[in-house]
């Protein structure tokens, strides 16, 4: 873990990191992944994955459309919108 | 009549028999929020709507089994129409447009939502030293934390504010405060309850549960909060029970797991002590101890601090500033948008941890770390598989210790992390796990943990209130000046 990689994963991640606090989060960053290099140690040859403790298939719902159309509730609340959509910045000039 | 310290069910007998009035039950509540805002335990209130609601319940009798009981929310869950923030910045300005369907259940049994708890932002700490809205104080001592990230729901059921409170527990996050504020918590198996509502920060691992004062009532608060959700994928269908009906059943002939790799001599003496004095108490209830081995238990943390990372990296990028929450001030372009307002929204633990689930996500450490650690977690659950043919239920200390001071965690993040030990392991497995009051340590409380097989709530709170009629470390209050 150096600056630059926290530079990529920051960018990644879409954070920007204070100049300031550049250092502590590098050496943070670089025990962190110190400490979960312990599972180096463990043979996992042959092992599948876990991903979620259930493993069950999600079950399907019939294919019927239950939303409302609720776009006036969820457009209240964005930073800016106007009647239709969620407005950004200008993204092609 | 005073309603601090009350349980749910002394409160529902007072109601029924009029000792009290909805009413006023709530306005005593509010009272007891108001003589505790130092412990900060509330982000904000819902005094308005709660008083409505008792004024109706006061007129028109209603038939939920929680009708006028007063719960206290974590800030993690949506309320329709009432702030959540999940304790960040990022969502400061949080009107949700819905409730979740822990949040709905509770509320159609006629429970009312007095408040939103604080709590560690997006749930991730142990201390609730990481909430945008300041520390939370543990009743037991205003310098000592009350773990987390529920902290909030902990303190406010410690004090005697409420009877109950809703947490969740990714990690340890109902199980650790409640040993470090004295109250009794259930993390359920994952998928018992439903998770759609509630703020993701680990997918795979997040689950709520109850936090209350005994775990009779949990088994009240788990009867009405479970429900099959289609809105949730991982909702299990499966029977609910009546998960008061088996608890006062005798545990004689119970088999209890020790875990062989837990080293105790690793605890303070006196923590070291509680434990043997608990398993002696087990054993006087007619239960027998088993030595148990999870060979890759001592993997747990190393296991999440990759697995909980990563999922909070992919579930965070949604707070991106355009379709709810804050945005920052005058954005350049969308990129400038997108980096400022999440720069500015998050606290920087939480800004870690997506830097940490970033890079074991990345092109060139996915295999390295991700799937490595979910392989590992595979070995984890089989360990507990293979324990589970030997005996009922698994017995660790809930904490490495009691409550902590504030800042004393210093710097090192691995040093919190570690206060998770022994949570850990029944989240990556999906098991649940309680934790209940079962001594003191230099005047501080300290929990025991319970962890059961697959859906075996039922037998967990049975063992837990056989525990609880014959000892009385869970009815200890705080007095407020232990350092």
């Amino acid at each position: 873990m150096d600056k630059k990689t926290v530079t990529t994963i920051a960018y990644l991640s879409r954070l920007a990191i204070d100049p300031k606090n550049e250092d502590k989060i590098t050496k943070d960053l670089e025990n962190i992944i110190k400490f979960v290099d312990q599972l180096d140690s463990v043979d996992t040859n042959g092992i599948s994955v876990l991903t979620n403790p259930l493993e069950k298939t999600a079950k399907t719902r019939d294919d019927k459309v239950t939303a409302k159309n609720r776009k006036d509730t969820f457009l209240e609340r964005a930073p800016e919108s106007n009647e239709d959509y969620f407005l950004v910045p200008r993204v092609v000039e | 009549m005073s309603i601090q310290f009350k349980t749910i069910k002394d409160l529902l007998t007072m109601l029924k028999n009029k000792d009290i009035s909805n009413k006023e039950l709530v306005k005593d509540t509010y009272s007891l929020i108001k003589s505790n805002v130092h412990l900060n335990a509330f982000v904000t209130l819902n005094e308005e709507m709660s008083l409505k609601k008792a004024e109706e319940l006061d007129k028109n009798k209603s038939s939920g089994n929680l009708a006028g009981i007063p719960i206290a929310q974590k800030d993690l869950f949506c309320t329709k129409d009432l702030r959540t923030t999940c304790g960040s910045k990022m969502l400061s300005n949080f009107i949700p447009p819905y409730s979740a369907t822990v949040i709905e259940n509770l509320e159609n049994a006629g429970c009312i939502s007095i408040g939103k708890t604080n709590m560690d932002e997006f749930a991730m700490g142990s201390s609730n030293e990481t909430s945008f809205y300041g520390n939370v104080a543990n009743p037991w001592g205003s310098n000592l934390v009350p773990g987390g990230s529920s902290g909030g729901s902990a303190a406010a059921v410690a004090a005697g504010i409420v009877s109950a409170a809703t947490g969740t527990d990714t990690g340890g996050s109902i199980r650790q405060p409640a040993s470090l504020c004295g109250i009794t918590g259930l993390k359920p198996t994952y998928g018992r309850i439903s998770r759609w509502g509630m703020i993701a920060f680990a997918s795979s691992l997040d689950q709520a549960g109850p936090m209350a004062r005994t775990a009779e009532d949990c088994a009240i608060m788990l009867n009405e909060m479970c429900s099959h959700d289609l809105r949730d994928t991982t909702s299990l269908d499966e029977e609910i029970p009546d998960f008061t009906s088996d608890l006062s059943t005798s545990i004689k002939g119970l088999k209890i797991g020790i875990v062989k790799e837990f080293d105790l001599s690793m605890l303070d003496n006196s923590v070291a002590q509680v434990f043997e004095e608990s398993k002696k108490h087990y054993e006087s209830l007619g239960a027998e101890f088993v030595e148990i081995s999870l060979p890759n238990i001592s993997l747990s943390v190393p296991t999440y601090y990759v697995v909980a990372p990563a999922e909070c990296s992919s579930n965070l990028s949604r707070f991106d500033g355009v379709k709810f929450g804050k945005r920052c001030e005058n954005p350049q372009n969308l990129e400038d948008l997108y980096i400022r307002t999440r720069s500015e929204g998050f606290g920087d633990e939480v800004k870690r941890r997506i830097l940490i689930g970033s890079y074991v996500l990345s092109a060139g450490f996915y295999d390295a770390y991700y799937k490595k650690a979910q392989q590992v977690r595979r070995l984890i659950k089989n360990d507990f598989d293979n324990a589970f043919k030997k005996v009922d239920t698994i017995m660790t200390p809930t904490t490495r210790g009691a409550a902590f001071s504030s800042g004393s965690k210093g710097d090192d993040p691995i040093q919190m992390y570690l206060e998770d030990l022994f949570t850990i392991p029944a989240n990556l497995a999906g098991l649940p796990a309680l934790s209940i009051p079962n001594g003191m340590v230099d005047g501080k409380p300290i929990g025991l943990q319970l962890i059961g097989n697959f859906l075996q709530e039922s037998k967990l709170l049975q063992i837990a209130h056989n525990f609880q009629i014959s000892s009385d470390w869970h009815l200890k209050t705080p007095s407020g000046d232990i350092n």
